[in-house]
């Protein structure tokens, strides 16, 4: 057995909800090259191994198994589990030092880390595991400063039109329709 | 609320998953629009992601459409919905073309000054480039390495990491600027646009989290790590005054340098010079803060690679290390400790034998992973008087787990009883309840085999487990197991003391059980007859008349055929012997070679060849006690071996997590015992690879003559692996010729040789050269076999020095035409390669006894021989264990090819010479201060052959 000097040290992400559906899952492969594990290419392989996951770890609270010649730690929420999987030779602290990250990222950005959470912000979610692993690099594991990456999506669109009904708002409307009023009488006179 | 949002959080599938279509759709509207929403839009993307994790796919053209409708998106400029067209981007970029196009966009958002969004730009372009467009980039991302923010120095050098296979050559020119981040101070930005969480407010974010240092050292060991000396000094400088503050990056120095460590263990240098200077690093890695750190630190020291870089006292130290991790709270961390024991147990139990202890209060821990290895690492490290107490602790923690982890624990048992025999009877007793309790199929058959193995392996416990088996079949719900258990009574019954009291229980199952179990019942019984006991025959014959009357054809025919046999074995001895013979075989097939005939006959395209029928005579055979030999030593292999070798087929069966251990097992015994069982991997090769030289040679009409090849010895390499011509030679032993077989390798490019042959100087009259059959050509980059034979004497296996030299006619190739010239005549030259010595140890076949002892003691002609093997310092008793293995050409019985103790050892070897004589060897090692001293004790039933030998060593 090598030792791993690779820098892609996990292989997927997965989030499961509480009846085994997947609700996120990433399979690392390095960008520039071409992936041939069946894991990584085939969708109904990615599911069986998903399935074989959920059995072995729904309600077991046991944060690591060894499967399918993979390291995996979990961690169980509210009607979801969270799963970082990397090899079966992989420093199972390290790994589990990244899936501290993440969930310690999700509880800052999701009040309660719950399956409806998760769905409902989607996009943080997602954010927050691409700033965490990069094509299975890992970018960063302290909790806050995952969450300080993640952007929050824009409260309102700013193209919409902005009623403001305090007194001084509608003065300024008044004024806006003196002046055009004015404008158009003096053109069309 | 708006009815709409109201029934979405009814509805259980609402948000779920979006359409696909829907999406796509509103995508190419919303994101093409003027002025942009930055809102809706982000909604949209956020879908779009979501189905693209959810594992949707779209098409090429669906794809690109997309990509360019999210590209469309920059000219908004809102930051939080361009990191999220950015995400799109990403996970869009492997499915669409063209997407070159956004380079312009992406590079913008790199030179311009906006954290939020700068390192996901970064990353993003990774994905775009290849190659042939990095250069564009070049200049934009050195400047975002040396950037001061965290996080965007930490994107452009995992690009880089990414781009570095596409583009080495671009990315090594910025190795100065990776290497001066691992020292540079960067901090982390925090961003007005973060996201804002409840908890948000309280949590303090850190000044810098040190993760550049993981990505740089990770880049500047890729760009240095062909160059030694380069990679040396960036070690050392890592590891003097600058410390790495990232734990990360720690991990990862520290398997970089037990890489370099493996590297020079490979080439063989002088390890002790690098293993002094590493090891007050590893001193203190094993004492660092992080877990991580203290983990992989035990795990490179405690690595089969590097066992003889690091002094037993030291692995001591990162042992010691690792029990400590065993009680920490954390469950992952007890879990990679508690792994990393059972996995150091399986190759040096006496090592892990003093956690003993801490690993007995990890029995009980509520994690079932954590607890089944800390019982299969007990029972590994058990020494003879702890069987007792650790079956005691185990048989009370049976009731609460599940079948798959009692497997686990079963099959550790089983081994324990190959491992000390003497303990049977407690062991015995822990299957048989195991056997009684409830359980499913995989679980009894895992209980099944265990017993099996005693019977076959220890034979002072074979009648106890015998009993052990019938009791079994009297209440056994499995047919298959049933058919097992009676062939194995069948098999051993006859050889046991008093074998009529097995034949009760067989014929019950004739009585009462079902058509499968019965018929084979019938074959069992009809072994009985074969005992010589006139009366119990009688009977026999007796009990085969009543199954004529059976209601199952199958059943009827096999009693028929049995008693036809029976009475024609009452006549001549040699109707005896074959009713023997097909009742009792005592070999069998070679599967593998079986099968591989087979196919080669069914598939033959010529038609006359089925004119004759299959010819089964001519698939080799072995004996009963060959095949138990091969089975004890997979067994001693670390148990995991032969279920490795089945894993592949049953992949969904076999659950992950005891595959899990046991390739982990198989894998790290493998490299824990490098060399001993490379000879017996060898020896396994060996059984096939002489098919193939049996075959190769059959071709030659020269050899025609000389009968059947009796053995093959391992192929010896008489050149350097790296040379001009690559020769190994092979030596053959028949009848009365041994015929070395020279396998040369022409490396060479630009050189034809032609009439090669290998002149070969015997120093003893012993051999006489009879025909040599030369190479005719041989073309650059090919490999062709010289045969050269010698006859041998009628009886004697004498030793003797070959000196070798390569002769041949070389003709160098002109380069367009790779032809020689046609007048090129080739100038005759020689190449001198290392001599061959033959040995004793060539006429020598392992092979397997089930009870070592007593043969050895029965064999007559003793020799005995001392040999001081010099100072015990330089002497590793595994090395010497295998070394020895290797010179007797014998196989090592009874776990002896396993070094328990450092200080002496006593491996039993067995073996067959090529005209049958069996030959025990007993050698006897002790290292002490005073020096290593090895006593030689061989017995065979050939006088000449212990002689040869117990003094093989002697001339050298």
């Amino acid at each position: 057995m090598g030792f791993e000097t690779s820098l892609y040290t996990v292989e997927a992400v997965i989030l499961l909800d509480n009846t085994g559906k997947r609700l996120f899952a990433k399979y690392y492969k390095a960008p520039h090259e071409n992936a041939v594990e069946e894991l990584i290419v085939s969708k109904s392989r990615q599911l069986q191994f998903e399935k074989m996951l959920f059995s072995k770890t729904y309600k077991q609270n046991s944060d690591v198994l060894l499967a399918d010649n993979h390291t995996i730690v979990y961690k169980e929420f509210t009607e979801s589990i969270l799963y970082v999987v990397g090899s079966l030779s992989e420093n199972e602290v390290l790994l589990y030092n990244v899936l501290q990250g993440l969930t310690g990222a999700f509880e800052i950005l999701l009040n309660e880390v719950d399956k409806r959470a998760i769905l409902e912000n989607y996009d943080l979610v997602a954010l927050a595991i691409d700033e965490t692993i990069d094509d299975g690099v890992v970018l960063e594991t302290d909790p806050s400063a995952i969450a300080a990456r993640v952007t929050s999506a824009p409260s309102e669109d700013a193209t919409d039109i902005k009623i403001d009904l305090s007194e001084r708002g509608l003065m300024n409307v008044f004024n806006f329709a003196k002046k055009n009023i004015t404008e158009r009488l003096q053109q069309g006179f | 609320m708006s009815t709409s949002t109201y029934k979405r959080f009814e509805d259980p599938e609402s948000g779920v998953l979006p359409d696909k279509m829907t999406v796509y759709q509103e995508s190419q509207r919303a994101f093409r629009a003027s002025p942009i929403k930055a809102k809706k839009c982000r909604r949209l993307l956020s879908q779009l992601v979501h189905l693209l994790y959810h594992g949707e796919t779209f098409n090429k053209t669906e794809a690109t459409n997309l990509f360019f409708s999210v590209s469309k998106l920059f000219h908004n400029n809102d930051p939080s919905l361009r990191q999220m067209a950015y995400l799109a981007i990403k996970e869009l970029c492997s499915m669409s073309e063209d997407t070159l196009m956004i380079t312009a966009s992406i590079m913008k958002d790199i030179q311009g000054r906006e954290a939020v969004f700068k390192p996901d730009a970064v990353r993003t372009l990774s994905r775009v480039l290849d190659g042939s467009t990095i250069h564009a980039a070049e200049r934009a991302m050195r400047n975002c390495i040396v950037d001061s923010n965290q996080a965007v120095c930490c994107a452009a050098l995992v690009s880089t990491y990414h781009l570095f296979p596409v583009a080495k050559d671009v990315v090594r020119r910025w190795a100065n600027e990776a290497q001066d981040t691992i020292g540079a101070a960067k901090s982390i930005v925090r961003s007005p646009y973060a996201a804002q969480g409840g908890v948000s407010g309280s949590s303090r974010l850190p000044q810098s989290t040190y993760f550049h240092q993981y990505h740089a050292l990770g880049l500047m060991y890729q760009l240095r790590k062909d160059d030694k000396m380069g990679m040396q000094k960036l070690i050392q400088q890592l590891t003097g005054s600058r410390r790495l503050q990232n734990s990360f990056a720690t991990v990862q120095l520290v398997r970089y340098v037990g890489v370099q460590l493996a590297n020079e263990v490979q080439v063989g240098a002088s390890i002790d010079a690098s293993a002094t200077r590493s090891w007050p690093l590893f001193a203190s890695w094993l004492s660092d803060k992080s877990e991580m750190v203290e983990l992989e630190a035990a795990k490179v020291v405690l690595s089969a690679q590097l066992a003889r870089v690091f002094t037993s006292e030291q692995q001591m130290q990162a042992i010691s290390t690792v029990s400590k991790l065993l009680s920490v709270p954390r469950t992952v961390t007890r879990f990679a400790a508690i792994r990393l024991l059972s996995r150091l147990a399986v190759s040096s139990p006496e090592k892990v034998r003093p956690c003993n202890g801490e690993i007995e209060e990890l029995v009980n821990d509520p994690c079932r992973s954590i607890s089944t290895y800390a019982i299969t690492t007990l029972l590994k490290t058990g020494s003879a008087e702890s069987v007792d107490r650790l079956v005691k602790i185990i048989g009370g923690f049976m009731d609460d787990i599940t079948d798959e982890f009692k497997v686990v624990v079963v099959r550790a048992v089983g081994t324990l009883a190959l491992k000390f025999p003497d303990k049977h009877r407690v062991l015995l007793g822990f299957l048989g309840d195991a056997l009684r309790d409830e359980g499913g199929f995989t679980f009894k058959n895992s209980v099944v085999e265990s017993v099996f193995d005693i019977v076959k392996f220890v034979p002072e416990a074979r009648e106890d487990a015998l009993k052990l088996l019938c009791e079994f079949i009297e209440d056994c719900e499995y047919t298959e197991l049933a058919v097992r258990v009676l062939h194995m009574l069948g098999e051993y019954g006859p050889k046991a003391s008093k074998p009529s009291t097995y034949v009760r229980y067989i014929y019950n199952r004739v009585v009462l059980e079902n058509s499968i179990v019965r018929s084979s019942a019938v074959v069992a019984l009809s072994k009985f007859a074969l005992v010589g006991d006139q009366k119990l025959t009688l009977s026999i014959e007796v009990l085969l008349q009543r199954c004529l009357r059976d209601v199952d054809d199958e059943v009827r025919d096999r009693a028929a055929f049995a008693l036809h046999l029976l009475k024609e074995a009452d006549g001549s001895p040699e109707a005896s012997a074959r009713t023997r013979a097909l009742l009792d075989p005592q070999t069998r097939f070679s599967l593998a070679s079986l099968e591989q005939q087979l196919c080669q006959y069914v598939r033959s395209d010529d038609k006359a060849s089925f004119a004759r029928p299959f010819d089964a005579s001519a698939v080799p055979t072995c004996s009963v006690e060959d095949k138990l030999a091969e089975q004890l030593r997979q067994k001693m292999q670390g148990e995991g071996e032969i279920k490795e070798g089945v894993k592949a087929e049953m992949k969904d069966e076999i659950k992950g997590e005891i595959k899990g251990e046991i390739s982990e097992a198989g894998g790290e015994t493998g490299a824990a015992f490098g060399e001993t069982l490379t000879t017996q991997a060898q020896q396994e090769a060996q059984k096939s690879q002489m098919l193939v030289y049996a075959r190769e040679l059959a071709t030659l009409p020269q050899f025609e003559s000389y009968g059947d090849l009796l053995h093959s010895s391992q192929a010896v390499e008489l050149t350097e692996t790296d040379t001009e011509f690559v020769v190994r030679a092979v030596k053959h032993v028949f009848k009365h010729h041994l015929v070395v077989q020279y396998d040369v390798c022409n490396t060479l490019k630009t050189l034809q040789l032609e009439n090669v042959t290998v002149i070969g100087q015997l120093d003893s009259d012993a051999y006489q050269e009879e025909l040599s059959i030369p190479i005719q050509l041989l073309r650059p980059d090919s490999k062709a076999s010289v045969y050269i034979s010698y006859k041998r004497p009628d009886s004697g296996y004498d030793a003797a020095n070959l000196s070798n030299t390569l002769s041949y006619v070389a003709k160098d190739l002109d380069e367009a035409s790779g032809e020689p010239a046609e007048d090129d005549e080739g100038y005759p030259d020689e190449y001198q390669v290392e001599d061959l010595q033959i040995t004793p140890a060539d006429f020598v076949i392992p092979a397997f006894t089930g009870s070592f002892t007593a043969v050895f003691d029965s064999l007559p002609n003793e020799e005995v021989a001392v040999y001081n093997l010099g100072s015990a310092e330089s002497t590793n008793m595994q090395d010497v264990v295998a070394k020895v293995t290797r010179t007797l050409g014998m196989l090592p019985l009874e776990g002896s090819a396993r070094v328990h103790s450092e200080s002496t050892h006593t491996l039993k070897l067995f073996g067959t010479s090529v005209d049958g004589a069996k030959v025990g060897a007993l050698v006897k090692l002790i290292l002490s201060s005073k020096g290593a001293m090895m006593k030689v004790q061989v017995r065979s039933s050939d006088a000449d052959l212990s002689l040869l030998l117990a003094n093989v060593w002697g001339e050298n």
